[in-house]
């Protein structure tokens, strides 16, 4: 068929104007050039894993208006689309956080002022702030969103920080900066078994009973809301925040998230739902072995942690300690590799479950994936709880979870199959932007040693220093200067644990402050002469650091 | 072989399966003892029987089949100590911001994995009474622990079918705490008597509320507004109601005899006093008044309170007819609480029946328990020390223990780590601090974390 090219051409342009016709901004000039061409992408002959354990390969994926419109072979392509060519690509659906709080700030405590009775505090003042939401302490502009998307991550439950009952949470996809990107608001009531300190209630025995004496307060004042609107002549309910936030938790609209340390915790808060009868979601799950009856014969939603505890304790010790010692240290490694089981036993068992970035670190996080599936986690099972689990538990499998035709365009583009220690993420794509992690830039093979300026953002302020690495037979060593806390000046010291490998860096050193040690994390990737990358400090949070290296003399 | 390796697994398998609805229940045939009856003398080469958990039958020349015998030929058989005053076991003790917290529960933290509850186990104590702190007028309520040590639900230590107990504090505790602390009502003793009363007194308001209530649903068209629920005073009301035994920290007998008069005013009967060092004074009020008095045998001057004490107040108590016990309050104490009893004899020249009912039915009897345990009687459950001597001997140690029927300590099989959960990243675990009624101490025990209770020992 002969087509004038002049119409094939007209026809193209005719679309472009209809379809970007349809945004606003169409009228303004984009001088930024921020603006993306087309929205429109065809991600070609990839491996694409839709579902886990559903796998097609040579297969192309079309996005559009931020959905997928199609997946599979021989698609016709509209003339708008942008091509990326996946040959020998993986594509994965984009993961789903059960539970997040990156890019969280926790709200100030109000001043207790004079006179405070802590045996009578506010509700505020004792940690319980179910009303608030956690869209109004959200930072979209978060480095921690921008590093947990780069490990594949497109939608998050945000948790707000708090005290016992910390407020809703919400679900938001990491999406384009310029979109609220809220999927879904007052997703859940996020409680957790901290007392407040010094104030009623301090205890794990305070909150127990505090939690029993508001849901059923909350009840009695529902009760007396509907009498009050059905008859006349009655006293009218006094409005209390507290018990109306309880509501939709009593209507079992929304479920209790509540965090868990331990199998104690789990057990009381299992308890508690029994007691009570709230729909609930366990976050931060351990112990399972301990308790995989009693979740069983509950219905209850389970999310575990992507972190794992870590094996310094036992890992290098010498042959020659004491058999006490010894057999001391046998138990911690049986309690370690009985850690790293959880997630198999949970699998084996049957039960379904999700993971959860909170407490984990983005740099562990397929290592840990990876040491779970050394320890009876199926692969398919992973990916699973970091997709369509999620999406369940969350109740938005509707739209996304998988990759189907109609479901949001959240995805992962992968060199390797996902779980492959050699794999590494090259696109994710979520709500339909593509966001582009450039392999090719990363300078293979150039070496770390030397000495680079660096610099870091922290809420105190810029700060700097030099760090210099050298190599030695038994692997990198390094000094780091930074700003001494205790006064004016430099102050130097030997960093630890330095490693470096697919261009990660990653090493951690202690600053001395007012008698304790701080303990600092570094990780980052190296461009070039460029490192880019966090600083974090336990419990304070992550903060961006820079560092060039000085050309080597 | 193969048959039988395959008993061994289903065995394990059987071993580790977590008790879901019931707890173990054993069977057992002592032969040959020393029987420490307790309610009905010692009785020499005696057997006893226990058949699921159940003293079957007390008497000579025993069998059974398909039950496991113990030859305890020269050894001594006395029903398991009973501790009326523990916090073994707990992940809290204290919720020490209130005068008064009755809503709160210690079934709520009661931690199985505590090693505690073994080497109580080691000393031949089979139940203990975990109690809220002093640090409040009118603390938590109660549980009583049967030391069924080696599970890893908390509900397998509850005696399910124990009385229900709250905690009662009087004197420096109470007003330290919320009058010296927070400049709040106890400041004084005669305030912790007005915040106990004020307490009684709003519980009759509370009950009456929901009476009138109840009483107006009844009522055809009616639309009455539920009132508020309130755990705290509804607690007070089945105190009232005597439902709920109370354990009264107290010291001075000034202060003991004003919560005597108080209770006779709220028609109170269900009371046994804690620690009562100057319990001698009072010894004719609290016999007649109370369930009794649970002491120390020679433990004093750790404060102002506690100066005026004698080593003869067990006796003196006991020869005025007061349900009289000896407690540990300590996880250290609990393990040789026979010692403790032999104390009180050697001052007071108890019998000794007398001297092991202070840590046997006596106890029992305060915590509404002795129908069912305190005493080595057909019926009653199986809850059994083997001693290698008179438990009143200074050269006793205790052999076996076993609760139900069930054998959790044996000297000849005990094994050098007895933890049930390792921490997957300390050799070497932090100790909490978990005394939190020193206001002193609020805000500083993050700083404290790593040592041991010992050093801060639980302030009595």
């Amino acid at each position: 068929m002969n087509i004038n090219p002049n119409i094939k051409l007209f026809g193209s342009l005719l679309i472009l104007v209809l379809c970007t016709s349809l945004s606003p901004l169409i009228a303004q000039s984009d001088p930024t050039g921020e603006k993306r061409v087309t929205g429109t992408y065809a991600i070609t002959n990839a491996t694409i894993t839709t579902a886990p354990g559903k796998s097609m390969a040579g297969a192309t994926i079309l996005i559009k208006d931020g959905l997928i419109h199609a997946v599979g072979t021989n698609l016709s392509l509209p003339a708008e689309t942008q091509l990326i060519k996946a040959d020998s690509l993986f594509i994965y659906p984009g993961f789903i956080d059960g539970a997040s709080n990156s890019g969280i700030t926790k709200p100030n405590d109000p001043q207790k002022g004079e006179n405070f009775n802590p045996s009578d505090p506010s509700d505020e003042l004792a940690g319980i702030t179910p009303w608030r939401q956690v869209m109004d302490h959200f930072d979209p502009k978060s480095n921690q969103i921008a590093d947990w998307r780069k490990t594949g991550f497109t939608i998050a439950q945000l948790i707000p920080d708090g005290g016992m009952l910390t407020g809703k949470s919400a679900i938001v996809v990491f999406g384009n900066s310029k979109s609220s990107n809220v999927l879904a608001q007052n997703t859940g009531l996020y409680a957790k078994f901290r007392g407040s300190r010094g104030t009623y209630p301090a205890t794990t025995l305070g909150v127990m009973a505090k939690f029993r004496d508001l849901y059923k307060n909350a009840e009695l004042s529902a009760q007396h809301a509907r009498i009050f609107a059905s008859a006349a002549g009655l006293t009218r309910p006094e409005i209390n925040k507290t018990y109306e936030a309880f509501y939709p938790v009593l209507d079992k609209n929304i479920p209790i998230l509540f965090e868990v340390a331990d199998d104690l915790e789990i057990r009381r808060a299992l308890s508690l739902q029994k007691e009570l009868g709230f729909r609930m979601v366990l976050v931060g799950v351990t112990d399972v072995d301990r308790v995989i009856d009693e979740i069983k014969g509950s219905d209850t939603k389970i999310l575990l942690s992507l972190n794992l505890p870590d094996d310094k304790a036992f890992k290098d010790k010498k042959d020659n300690e004491s058999e006490d010692i010894k057999s001391r240290l046998d138990r911690v490694k049986a309690a370690h590799q009985n850690a790293l089981k959880q997630a198999g036993i949970l699998e084996k068992a049957g039960v379904k479950f999700g993971f959860i970035t909170l407490g984990a670190k983005s740099g562990d996080m397929m290592k840990n994936i990876r040491l779970m599936v050394a320890n009876g986690l199926s692969e398919d099972a992973a990916l699973a709880a970091l997709t369509i689990n999620n999406a369940e538990i969350l109740n938005i499998q509707k739209f996304t979870g998988t990759l189907e035709k109609g479901k949001l365009a959240n995805l992962i583009i992968s060199t390797k199959p996902i779980f492959a220690e050699e794999a590494e993420v090259k696109y994710v794509m979520a709500d339909g932007y593509l966001f582009d992690y450039d392999l090719k830039a990363k300078n293979k093979g150039n070496g770390i040693e030397g000495v680079w300026e660096y610099t870091s953002e922290t809420p105190a302020g810029s700060s700097g220093g030099t760090i210099e690495i050298k190599k030695g037979d038994a692997g990198y060593t390094g000094t780091i200067t930074y700003d001494d806390p205790a006064g004016t000046g430099k102050a130097s010291t030997g960093m630890n644990s330095i490693t470096y490998s697919d261009n990660t860096l990653s090493f951690n050193f202690e600053v001395p402050v007012e008698g304790n040690l701080l303990k600092v994390n570094v990780t980052g990737e190296i461009k070039g002469g460029s490192f880019e990358g966090n600083l974090s400090i336990a419990e304070y949070g992550s903060f961006p650091m820079k560092a060039n290296k000085k050309p080597n003399l | 072989m193969k048959k039988f390796t395959s008993i061994i697994a289903a065995l394990l398998v059987l071993g580790s399966m977590p008790s879901m609805a019931q707890t173990q229940k054993g069977s057992i045939l002592i032969k040959n003892a020393t029987v420490i009856t307790i309610t009905n003398g010692t009785l020499e080469d005696t057997d006893v029987l226990v058949e699921n958990g159940i003293i079957k039958k007390v008497g000579k020349n025993l069998s059974a089949s398909n039950v496991q015998t113990i030859d305890a030929t020269g050894k001594f058989l006395m029903p398991g100590i009973i501790d009326a005053h523990s916090h073994v076991g707990l992940d809290a003790v204290n919720e020490a911001t209130s005068p008064i917290t009755s809503e709160v529960k210690m079934e709520d933290v009661v931690n199985p994995y505590d090693v505690g509850i073994y080497r109580a186990l080691a000393g031949g104590v089979t139940i203990s009474h975990a109690m809220h702190g002093s640090a409040n007028a009118i603390g938590g309520q109660n549980i009583t622990l049967k030391h069924r040590f080696g599970t890893s639900n908390p509900q397998d230590l509850f005696m399910q079918d124990a009385a229900r107990t709250i905690k009662f504090a009087l004197g420096e505790n109470p007003t330290r705490v919320h009058g010296r602390g927070n400049n709040n009502q106890p400041r004084t003793r005669m305030g912790v008597e007005a915040v106990i009363r004020n307490g009684f007194n709003e519980a009759i308001q509370y009950k009456k509320t929901w009476e009138d209530y109840n009483a107006a649903l009844k009522k055809k068209g009616a639309t009455p507004i539920p009132p508020k629920f309130d755990t705290r005073l509804q607690t007070l009301v089945d105190i009232l109601d005597g439902k709920i035994i109370i354990h009264c920290h107290s010291y001075r007998a000034d202060e003991i005899y004003m919560l005597i008069n108080v209770c006779r005013e709220f028609n109170i009967t269900n009371i046994v006093f804690s620690h009562v060092n100057e319990g001698f004074k009072v010894a004719p009020e609290l016999a007649e008044y109370t369930m009794g008095a649970s002491i120390f045998a020679d433990w004093w001057a750790y404060k102002f309170e506690v100066y005026y004490s004698t080593a003869y107040n067990a006796a003196i108590l006991t020869k005025n007819g007061v349900v009289t016990s000896i407690n540990s309050d300590s996880g250290e104490l609990i393990r040789h609480l026979y010692h403790e009893a032999g104390k009180a004899q050697r001052y007071g020249e108890l019998t000794d029946d007398q001297t092991l009912a202070l840590i046997t039915i006596n106890p029992a009897k305060q915590l509404g328990i002795a129908d069912k345990v305190g005493s080595i009687e057909e019926g009653k459950q199986g809850d059994l020390v083997i001693f290698n001597e008179h438990p009143l001997s200074v050269y006793a140690i205790p052999q076996m223990t076993f609760v139900d029927g069930v054998k959790y300590f044996d000297i000849n099989t005990d094994a050098n780590d007895m933890r049930i959960k390792v921490s997957a990243t300390d050799a070497v675990e932090p100790i909490f601090l978990k005394e939190h009624d020193e206001r002193c101490m609020h805000g500083v025990d993050f700083f404290f974390t790593n040592f041991g209770r010992n050093l801060f020992e639980h302030s009595h």
